[in-house]
């Protein structure tokens, strides 16, 4: 789903300070950058092509966004299109690791930058800003563990299985658990990252474990929230500690309510704008330092909530 | 889990009556059986308030289906009617009554512009609701900007999660949607000639019945219902979600077929259709009791489903 | 009559002590079935006797409980259609089932395509010509590209039979074939069947029409119930003898004559043009039946569909009882008094999936409902009236249409449409593919409706049955009125003249 990765503020905060693409130094002639997006119906999603767009627009840059709903042949086509409008600069958030790939090689070919943001392909691309997803699934992951004091019964609910978001958030915090052997996982199950199949899988893991729960550890936001629901109408939750990760708005309240334990922040604003600045900057065939950014995650708590919320 | 099933012997007279229902009350009794968790008073109640919505959405088909058509748009009318009623829904806003009325009315909307289309434009059933299934998911994430439309008042979140006289509110609405649509069915003029038309259009029109408005009745029902279902979903998960439902409809058109309704139109009932929505909500909980893995389960899911509606027609024979 | 004894090596197929039963009914008890090559051998009997039955255990549809068939000498087993197919038995169904998109050719070489040297490529070219070639054979006149669609019944069974041809089948079995012909097609269909005998292949053929039993069949079987009655030469038996063996009792004459005096007129149209029919004038007095005769595709059921406002007139003014009237649906003729028994009851009489019960109230629902609600009890007792009224053979009123035999289903269309008690009754072909015991009850209702006063139209093919119910008799030909005949001049010959011009 929301292919996560996240953005630290202060790290875009500082390359974009470096420069301003929009100031014209090409004497009036704007660029022209083509985005194809994984989903424009996942909200993260729709949050980086909103930072995109405003970045874009007050910079004076040309944006072209498409949806690639998901579908990694309908992705490489909408790069096709890209290239045979002859745009300046292509930004790729790929649906897939490795149907997506075609995508960046065409976009190579045709001699046209292309920059990935939020995730990878197996092609490398003349860019990337994002993050590493596994991390997501280690700090949520690290989070239960000192929550619980290294022991205690946890269950997680998995996105879509076989989506590269549920595998790596599910590599990262298996690595955790390891660390953590008192750490029991009672049940594992996919909830598809849907908030009503969550709460339902969650009322039913309920019926059969009861308060052996300690713990629920969700792939995103909506089912963490989804589990959340059916732990208060349970009236469990001041003995079960949920974690989950993206910080969808709805999360971050929840956060500051106290009633969901923590998310991990991926900034959608940062990645948007960086790739943007990235692909100008390649466009122009201006030097960039570092080409491949990784921005780290960030645990949002009750603590920190105040700088999360705007 | 059916071949245990399928080895009980019985008069052949019951069980091509109540072949669906027995093969219903045999995977409760496996589900007994292998989990001490199943058969308990709060976990029926869940897997009814589970059910509900699924369930309001199948009896709502089940009209469409019956008259020979069929409505694919379900999953996504259910978002659109989430989102329009959640953004009314916010506390201190609008009356409760406000939002509700606006979601079924959609839903209402929706269904009569399915029917018209396909009674006034003549245009297959299939093509259309499928063109309404993104037509409706395009309309919901317009309306909400791509984004859940969040922070609704306890009273809207109360249809999904609250509840009356000691029953959940989902399932007493539920219940009266099953009567109300039984009754319809069963024991209204416009409900024979739903089974009329659905079992010989040229005949229920030659008898002088106005097929076209039967036909529009039943997709309106089919909407209206959704715009309901629609309601309940995002007062259950607190949030008008523009991605919710995608594929409930094959969820409802499995348990109206389960249910024994015939997909050429002319046979079916609720009772059927309420059946086949248990067997679907027992399965998906009793395999979260059991902890079988999600790939499993999938399997499982579909090997049940199948081998329910194969026992129901090898008795029907 | 006599008992089949004598062993005959010119048999070319012999069903031996088959029995069948069904869950609730023995379909067939202990009957036989001897077939000489190069001859027709007719098989008679009311719905229900078994002939059908007995049909698709010899094509393979079903197994028999008991017996043997011997083909050829030696005993064969069809486990399925196919293989009473591959082994030379060709089966003509009363209920046609063709593939409507595809062309005549496709249909024809259905399964058996004539294909190229490269696997899984059919050889049209050869499909078309090949087909073209049995057309010519059968004296057809029927373009081998044309849609099955677009053809008529009779066209469609003719296809039937070049497709039971093409498979080289040497026993071909015709349930019913002229149920759906004119008498000029059931002529050509005559000639073939001469030809096909002359060929030596055995026909097998059902139906209930006497004279062309007699005129068309070597040898007769007559079952009854389920059992052999009777096999014996055709020569030899009156068609007087053979009613009775088939009904099992003597019957007096099927029409009786009415005495009823015709009064005020029901229904006039003039100048009423169709796709199909042009400047149709004719009226209809209460207490008369007038009689419709043509070829098939005379536009006949154009002309009553249009007044019952199931296709739409493009000119021309219909007048109930003295005023002129507009019919868009059958809604509004119903609500004028008409009723209309359509031309095929399983496509527009029936929903054959819903009960007796639901069909026999279905046109007049509103009767039986009190507001929008059915009651249940008047309902019941409504179809349990009509039941028993229109002799309807069933153990209840929510026994599923679907099953009923051919008359029966009838009688639930009749009960249905004069249930609303329409003044103006129109009947297309009600008497198609059924018993002559079913036959005569429904020419006796249809004389009940006329001595109470009610005008009759009926489209019928069957002469016998328009000369003898008919008071007056339209003849038409291609969309146009050719002739207006009373009772008393009109001759099967006159109305041929007429029917062909």
């Amino acid at each position: 789903m929301k292919f996560c990765s996240i953005f630290s503020l202060l790290i875009t905060g500082y390359l974009l300070s470096g420069c301003n693409p929009g100031a014209n130094q090409d004497g009036g002639k704007s660029i022209v950058v083509g985005a194809s997006m994984l989903s424009l119906q996942s909200e993260f999603v729709v949050n980086v092509k909103d930072a995109m767009e405003n970045y874009a627009g007050e910079n004076g840059v040309k944006l072209i966004v498409n949806d690639a709903q998901r579908t990694a042949d309908k992705q490489v086509q909408q790069i096709e299109t890209f290239i045979s409008q002859k745009v300046d600069a292509i930004i790729l958030n790929p649906c897939e690791v490795e149907a997506s790939s075609p995508a960046v090689e065409k976009a190579k070919a045709a001699g046209i930058p292309v920059i990935n943001v939020n995730s990878e392909t197996s092609a490398t691309p003349d860019g990337f800003v994002g993050s590493d997803d596994e991390e997501s699934g280690t700090i949520a992951m690290e989070q239960i563990a000192k929550l619980l004091g290294g022991k205690g019964n946890i269950v997680i609910i998995d996105g879509y299985m076989g989506q590269a978001a549920q595998i790596k958030r599910a590599i990262g915090a298996k690595r955790i658990l390891e660390k953590y052997p008192d750490i029991n996982v009672l049940a594992e199950q996919t909830a598809e990252w849907d908030r009503a199949k969550a709460m339902s899988l969650m009322e039913n893991w309920i019926q059969s474990y009861g308060d052996k729960i300690n713990a629920v550890f969700a792939h995103n936001d909506e089912m963490g929230m989804g589990a959340l629901q059916a732990l208060e109408q349970a009236k469990l939750k001041d003995k079960v500690v949920v974690v989950s990760i993206d910080a969808i708005a709805d999360a971050l309240q929840a956060v500051k309510d106290g009633r969901l334990d923590a998310t991990v922040y991926q900034d959608a604003k940062g990645q948007g704008e960086g790739a943007v600045d990235m692909a100008v900057k390649l466009a122009r065939k201006e030097p960039v330092e570092n080409k491949s950014v990784f921005i780290p995650f960030q645990l949002v708590t009750k603590e920190n909530i105040a700088s999360f919320l705007k | 889990m059916n071949m245990n099933l399928s080895k009980i012997k019985l008069p052949s007279g019951y069980l091509s009556k109540y072949g669906i229902f027995i093969a219903f009350l045999g995977i409760c009794v496996l589900l007994s059986l292998t989990t001490p968790y199943f058969f308990t008073p709060q976990n029926i109640l869940i897997i009814l308030r589970q059910v509900s919505i699924n369930g309001i959405l199948a009896i709502g088909v089940t009209f469409v289906i019956i008259a020979g058509g069929i409505d694919l748009s379900l999953g996504s009318v259910l978002a659109l009617t989430g989102v329009v009623a959640a953004s009314f829904a916010h506390p201190g806003t609008y009356p409760l009554i406000v939002p509700v009325l606006l979601g079924i009315g959609v839903g209402i909307l929706v269904g009569a512009v399915n029917g018209l289309t396909i009674t006034v434009g003549r245009v297959a059933p299939f093509i259309v609701t499928l063109g309404m299934m993104t037509i409706a998911r395009g309309l919901a994430l317009v309306w909400s900007n791509g984004r859940p439309v969040t922070n609704l008042s306890p009273a809207f979140n109360d249809i999904g999660g609250g509840d009356l006289l000691h029953i959940p509110v989902p399932i007493l609405l539920f219940v009266l949607v099953i009567i109300i649509s039984a009754v319809i069915l069963k024991y209204t003029r416009t409900g024979r000639y739903i089974y009329a038309v659905g079992g010989n259009e040229n005949a229920a029109r030659a008898s002088g019945i106005r097929i076209n408005r039967v036909k529009l009745f039943a997709y309106i029902i089919c909407g209206g219902l959704a715009g309901l279902a629609g309601i309940v979903l995002a007062a259950r998960i607190t949030t008008g979600q523009p991605n919710a439902g995608i594929a409930y409809e094959l969820d409802a058109i499995a348990a109206v077929v389960i249910g024994g309704t015939s997909l050429m139109g002319g046979r079916g009932s609720i009772a059927g259709t309420v059946i086949g929505v248990l067997i679907i909500g027992v399965i998906n909980n009793g395999l979260d009791l059991l902890n079988v893995t999600s790939y499993y389960q999938q399997i499982i899911k579909g090997v049940i489903i199948i081998s329910a509606v194969l026992l129901d027609r090898k008795n029907a024979q | 009559m006599q008992p089949f004894a004598t062993m005959n090596s010119g048999y070319l197929l012999r069903a031996e002590n088959i029995s069948k039963s069904f869950p609730g009914v023995k379909a067939l008890d202990n009957v036989q079935l001897h077939v000489e090559k190069g001859k027709v051998h007719a098989v008679m009997g009311e719905n229900g006797a078994g002939k059908s039955t007995l049909m698709k255990i010899l094509i393979g549809m079903y197994t028999p409980d008991a017996g043997r068939i011997i083909y050829k000498g030696k005993p064969v087993f069809f486990n399925a259609v196919h293989d009473a197919l591959k082994t030379g038995f060709a089966m003509i169904h009363q209920e046609l089932m063709p593939f409507p998109e595809l062309s005549v050719a496709e249909n024809i070489y259905m399964g058996n395509e004539p294909l190229k040297s490269f696997p899984g490529w059919i050889n049209r070219k050869k499909q078309n010509r090949d087909a073209q070639l049995l057309m010519e054979k059968l004296g057809l006149k029927i373009a081998v590209t044309r849609r099955m669609k677009t053809l008529s019944v009779a066209e469609m069974q003719m296809v039937e039979m070049a497709k039971a041809l093409s498979n080289k089948a040497e026993i071909i079995i015709m349930d019913e074939p002229t149920s759906a012909l004119s008498d000029r097609e059931t002529a050509v269909l005559f000639n073939l069947i001469r030809e096909l005998k002359a060929q030596g292949i055995a026909i097998i053929y059902i139906s209930h029409k006497m004279d062309e039993i007699l005129q068309i069949a070597d040898t007769i079987t007559v079952m009854r119930d389920g059992k052999h009655i009777a096999t014996c030469p055709a020569g030899t038996i009156s068609n007087e003898q053979l009613i009775s063996l088939i009904v099992g009792r003597a019957l007096d004459t099927i029409f009786k004559k009415r005495a009823v005096v015709p009064g005020e007129t029901a229904l006039s149209v003039k100048g009423l043009t169709g796709k199909k029919f042009k400047d149709i004038d004719f009226s209809l007095r209460r207490g008369e039946v007038l009689g419709i005769a043509g070829l098939m595709g005379a536009g006949r059921s154009e002309v009553v569909n249009t007044i019952f406002g199931l296709e739409k007139p493009t000119a021309g003014t219909i007048m109930v009882k003295g005023k002129a009237v507009v019919i868009r649906s059958p809604r509004d003729a119903i609500q004028l008094g008409i009723g209309l028994i359509t031309e095929d009851r399983k496509k527009e009489g029936l929903v054959l999936s819903g009960t007796v019960k639901q069909n026999i109230t279905l046109a007049a629902l509103k009767t039986c409902c009190s507001g929008p609600f059915i009651d249940v009890q008047k309902e019941r007792s409504i179809a349990k009236r009509q039941i028993q009224q229109f002799a309807i053979k069933v153990s209840s009123g929510n026994q599923v249409v679907n099953y009923l035999s051919g008359g029966n289903q009838q009688k639930v269309v009749l009960a249905k449409v004069l249930l609303n008690d329409p003044d103006i009754l129109i009947l297309d072909e009600p008497t198609r593919g059924i018993d002559i015991g079913a036959k005569a009850e429904i020419y006796k209702l249809m004389n009940e409706q006329v001595s109470k006063g009610k005008a009759i139209i009926l489209i019928s093919s069957e002469l016998p049955e328009i000369l003898g119910m008919s008071d007056r008799i339209m003849v038409m030909h291609e969309g146009r009125i050719t002739a207006e005949l009373t009772g008393a001049e009109a001759t099967q010959e006159k109305i041929m003249q007429y029917a062909m011009q």
